[in-house]
């Protein structure tokens, strides 16, 4: 399947890895990054010259940052951790590891990684709903475009920037070390829901839709901040934002989510392929969308008027 | 049949009827080497096929200088290089019934995936690039997709060769067709109360066994040509390579190993002569193998079919006309074309006792993958359809579903008919039902499902999840009356064990442990007593192979019949040693008894035969059946509709199935419940797509989806057993019934969930979203 590949390096830093995949780079021929390899394998392609394996990288963690709430994930970190993570489970209602468990069968998540997720760009990742609902970034080293030496050569782009295309990621031959996660803006007093919904053709699938949805309601029961994130229903992961601003300002309630809903759905740009026709995927993004709020409703202690 | 010994009491068995572990499951859970591949070979080259990338063209002209002087390369073939044999793929009984209309290699392609030409390196790699090197000059022909417009007048005609036989018509791309009928179909509807006419469409399901097509092929020190294949037809496979490659059947050896599934698409020589060819060729021993993207448009599928049936009832229920008409593509070639979908009448129509029955079928060539046998071998479709319209018409009349086909079902004592018009290729034998447990199956799968208290009456309910139950009833054959047979082998060895040597062949079946289990009960031996070697047509007896529900019931028959005379035979010599009389004998507990309760153990028996006697106890039987006994199932499934997804959830499948005596319960239990999941599949996800230029557009198993172990629902499973007087120990069979009600009854499910009908399979989330009108 690899029949060209001529060098398969294991470094042990980053800035190794990035002076190697440079060297290669400039001794021509395509290569690529591989962490879990359940991407690049089945992919198979022939045209790789080299490879650089991150597997032994001190990336695979998730760590609290700072005091504010917020979270930062190394790239390494397989499926598997965000699934089993203690620490993430209690976070945003745990939608990262709900998202996370449903990518693939145990045994590719045990090997797949957040990294190699987001880094295929691919428009079904299956992290990708939950980390735009959550404002995360990518940190990126390395690449072209001159690499800013200012922040140890590293850029932090937030991820709606990160997806370009189908697997068009923003990386410019740089390396996805790490996601940051922001603490959410949740006021005193307010309470806030997260809720992660994919739906496949069976229960181990590539998602014909996903999405993601974050809320924040103020001491009031009115919506403060909104996030509605949407996969596979377009050429990348995006975020409708005609409907997170529906939501926003108004009593969050049942009505609300189902108008989003509705709203999100014509946000969307899907295609028709093998797996769905892109009507089905549209109707399919209104759904998953009103469920995801829908969860988050029940989440906040169901209805927050009924305590009104 | 049985000859002289009574059926023993199955409550005196021993070993049949009993749980007992597989015989072949330690090497398999331990990863022993057991598989084709399993087996390396000093000097082995990789083969590998260019595939065409058209569906249907001409070769003008190939040009192999390039490859074949890449270093590394041993073997270039294209047609120029090979014998021209018209012959089919289908691995049937001499002569088969299949039309001769598939070359080695040939200058036309009809397909995209069809072989082009083959090529043997050193490896893989160079054998790649050796593909790329070769030049070939198209010149490209219209595409024949659509089956319902294959015959139209000015479509392109897809065997225009001269010499292909056994074609119905081939200037018209008509591959074969059946008309037959009982009775008078339209006085039967001139008489009927309510006629129902509805139309049926069934997908290109593909087998997904777990081990793809593998063959490694080479030359022994006596220069026969030894063939070591994944293959449920080890002694067709020899007939049919000995015929294209012109050599005689004398120098080929084939070995069966054993193998990783088959579902019917190894009933079928699909890679065999083409390694062979590529030995020939070289000189040395040649792998040729599909990877999991070629096996799903290079290997087989199941025959897509339209299906349209009118029905004519009584006001009371009872069924007077049955009308089928079927279109039915085979793809580019014509394996097993009429004998599938002759099933598709004969052992569908039959399950309804009406007077009046009518089988009409066209089936049609199209540029497309080549279809072949798949577990149920045209039943699935026909069920499919005549289950649906059955429901529908009990339904129109208020009837119960299970007490409209109780009323019509096929009975004990009952002769059909029409199974003496379709045989395999010519006409058959009737079908007396010996044994039929068919009430009792709908009885206990009533029970089982809750079908009183779980049944939602067909009308569409407010919410988002609706819940409904599903019937249907099936049945299928027990091996291929007057045409399936097989021999058996056994022989005694000093400690007491014996050799059974067996044509047939285990795919997963777990016919292995099944005969050796019939084998040790006719001895009185324990299992662990039977060494069974499955099959190499050197040293094992002649075996049609395993299909058709067949292994069971005609090469175990075999097997009993050669353990009665190994037997005797060792009353025989134990009769020496007990001073009484052979036939006062009794074989059990690996001893023989004398009347009076004087024992002696098998070993002394063999050790005395061997060494006094000077005689190898040995004894071969072969069998064969003139009627196939059909199982009977009822199938039952509970559906879970989401109105906002339109997908349909299977929540609970029950299979009640009549398959005489169970000769390990357990495996049979394994065996049905295989049939659900690939029934599943069938009903709700798999179907292979093709693209507007007949390329395949999920040669995947990421986007060509079938049943996992998280998508299962529950599973009951329910043995309901009859003694059939045909089969070993009362046997009929299993492999196949439990597909053929899986779609049927979910479709009937989700009516009953919904008030609506799924006429199409696979039922697709989107067009039950469309049908359900959609929730904007």
């Amino acid at each position: 399947m690899f029949d060209r590949l001529r060098a398969f390096h294991r470094p042990a830093t980053v800035a190794a890895a990035l002076r190697l995949a440079t060297a290669e780079r400039r001794a021509g021929g395509r290569g690529a990054f591989v962490a879990g390899g359940t991407d690049l394998v089945v992919q198979g392609d022939g045209s790789l010259r080299w490879v650089v394996d991150l597997s032994l990288l001190p990336l695979r963690y998730v760590r609290r940052r700072g005091a504010g709430g917020g979270w930062t994930i190394g790239s390494t970190t397989t499926m598997a951790d965000l699934e089993r993570s203690a620490a993430l489970r209690r976070f945003a209602d745990g939608v990262l590891c709900d998202a996370a468990a449903t990518a693939g069968s145990p045994q590719i998540r045990n090997r797949g990684t957040i990294g190699g997720n987001l880094a295929n760009a691919s428009p079904a990742c299956d992290l990708a709903p939950p980390l735009l609902a959550l404002d995360a970034s990518a940190v990126i080293a390395g690449g072209a475009a001159g690499a800013r030496k200012a922040a140890g050569g590293r850029r932090t782009v937030a991820l709606e920037r990160f997806f370009r295309g189908p697997g068009r990621p923003a990386l410019n031959g740089g390396l996805l070390v790490e996601i940051v996660i922001p603490a959410p803006p949740v006021p005193r007093g307010g309470r806030a829901a997260w809720a992660f919904q994919k739906l496949g053709r069976l229960q181990s699938d590539i998602a014909v839709v996903n999405a993601a949805a974050g809320v924040i309601v103020g001491s009031d029961c009115r919506c403060r901040w909104a996030r509605i994130a949407i996969g596979a229903a377009g050429p990348t992961p995006l975020r409708a934002r005609r409907a997170e601003a529906l939501l926003v300002g108004r009593p969050f309630d049942r009505d609300a989510a189902q108008a989003a809903a509705a709203r999100a759905a014509g946000e969307t740009r899907p295609v028709s392929d093998v797996r769905a026709t892109a009507d089905y995927r549209r109707e399919m993004s209104r759904v998953l969308v009103g469920r995801a709020l829908d969860e988050c409703l029940e989440r906040m202690g169901r209805d927050p008027w009924a305590s009104w | 049949m049985s000859g002289a010994s009574p059926p023993s009491p199955p409550s005196r068995r021993a070993v049949v009827g009993r749980r007992v572990r597989k015989v072949d499951g330690f090497k398999l859970v331990t990863g022993r080497t057991a598989f084709t591949d399993d087996i390396a070979l000093p000097g082995l080259l990789v083969g590998r096929i260019l595939a065409s990338p058209h569906a249907h063209a001409r070769i003008r002209d190939i040009d192999t200088r390039r490859a074949k002087a890449l270093p590394g390369v041993h073997a270039v073939l294209t047609w120029k290089d090979v014998p021209r044999v018209p012959h089919t793929t289908a691995g049937q009984a001499w002569p088969e019934p299949s039309p001769y209309d598939t070359y080695l290699l040939d200058s036309k392609v009809r397909f995209v995936g069809d072989r082009v030409a083959a090529v043997a390196a050193e490896t893989r790699a160079v054998a790649e690039e050796a593909l790329r090197l070769i030049e070939v000059d198209w010149e490209v022909l219209p595409p024949v997709l659509d089956m319902e417009h294959a015959m139209d007048p000015g479509t392109a005609v897809i065997h225009d060769e001269p010499d292909a036989t056994g074609i119905r018509d081939a200037a018209r791309n008509l591959a074969g067709d059946i008309h037959t009928h009982i009775g008078d179909v339209e006085a039967g509807f001139r008489e009927s109360d309510l006629i129902l006419e509805r139309e049926y469409r069934t997908p290109r399901q593909q087998h997904a066994m777990l081990e793809p097509h593998i063959v490694i092929c080479w030359l022994d020190a006596d220069n026969r040509l030894v063939i070591r294949t994944s293959t449920q037809i080890p002694f067709h496979v020899r007939r049919q390579v000995a015929m294209i490659l012109r050599i005689p059947v004398s120098r080929i050896r084939v070995i069966k190993p054993r193998i990783g599934g088959g579902f019917g698409g190894k009933q079928e020589m699909v890679l065999e002569d083409l390694c062979a060819a590529l030995t020939l060729a070289s000189g040395r021993p040649v792998k040729l193998e599909y990877s999991r993207h070629e096996e799903f448009f290079m290997a087989r599928t199941r025959h897509p079919q339209i299906l349209r049936l009118r029905m004519g009832v009584k006001r009371d229920g009872t069924i007077v006309a049955h009308h089928m008409r079927v279109l039915a593509a085979t793809g580019a070639y014509g394996s097993h074309c009429t004998t599938v979908q002759g099933n598709t009448g004969s052992k569908v129509l039959p399950l309804y006792r009406a007077p009046h029955l009518r089988f009409d079928c066209d089936v049609v060539y199209l540029t497309t993958p080549q279809a072949g046998a798949f577990r149920g071998y045209g039943c699935p479709q026909g069920y499919f359809a005549q289950e649906s319209l059955v429901d529908e018409i009990a339904h129109e009349l208020g009837m119960d579903p299970i007490a409209f086909r109780l009323k019509n079902a096929i009975r004990q004592g009952d002769v059909d008919e029409l199974s003496a018009q379709l045989g395999e290729g010519k006409k058959g034998l009737p079908r007396t039902i010996r044994s039929c447990g068919l009430p009792e199956c709908l009885e206990k799968g009533a029970a089982a499902i809750g079908w009183k208290e779980q049944r939602n009456g067909g009308v569409r309910r407010p919410g988002r999840l609706l819940r409904g139950v599903g019937v249907a009833t099936t049945m299928q054959g027990s091996g291929i009356a007057g045409v399936d047979f097989a021999g058996a082998f056994l022989k005694a060895n000093e400690d007491g064990s014996f050799n059974l040597q067996v044509g047939a062949t285990d795919l997963g079946t777990g016919s292995d442990t099944v005969l050796a289990q019939i084998a040790a009960e006719t001895l009185g031996v324990s299992l662990d007593k039977i060494l069974i070697y499955s099959s190499d047509t050197d040293f094992t007896p002649f075996d049609v192979g395993a299909y058709a529900s067949s292994t069971t019931i005609i090469s175990g028959g075999a097997v009993k019949k050669a353990a009665e005379k190994v037997r005797d035979d060792m009353c025989c010599f134990a009769a020496q040693l007990l001073d009484a009389p052979p036939e006062d004998l009794v074989c059990r507990d690996n001893r023989v008894f004398a009347p009076g309760g004087k024992s002696v153990s098998m070993a002394e028996v063999a050790v005395h035969a061997l060494y006094k006697e000077k005689t190898q106890v040995m004894e071969g039987a072969s069998h064969f059946n003139t009627d196939s006994p059909p199982p009977f199932c009822a199938t039952f499934a509970e559906v879970e509709v989401d109105t906002e997804t339109g997908r349909v959830r299977p929540v609970h499948l029950v299979t009640a199935v009549d398959l005489g005596v169970a000769i390990n319960p357990m495996q049979a239990e394994g065996q049905a419940e295989g049939a659900v999941a690939q029934g599943l599949g069938y009903a709700l996800a798999e179907e292979l797509v093709l693209d507007g230029r007949g390329r395949p557009a999920n040669a995947n198993f990421c986007d060509y989806k079938i049943f996992t172990a998280k998508d299962m629902p529950k599973l009951t499973t329910i043995l309901v057993e009859t003694e059939e007087p045909l089969g070993p120990f009362g046997a009929k069979s299993i492999a196949e019934v439990g597909i053929n009600g899986v779609a049927p009854a979910v479709a009937n499910a989700a009516f009953d969930a919904t008030g609506l009908r799924f006429r199409r399979l696979p039922i697709r989330p989107d067009a039950v979203l469309a049908a359900l009108g959609g929730r904007r």
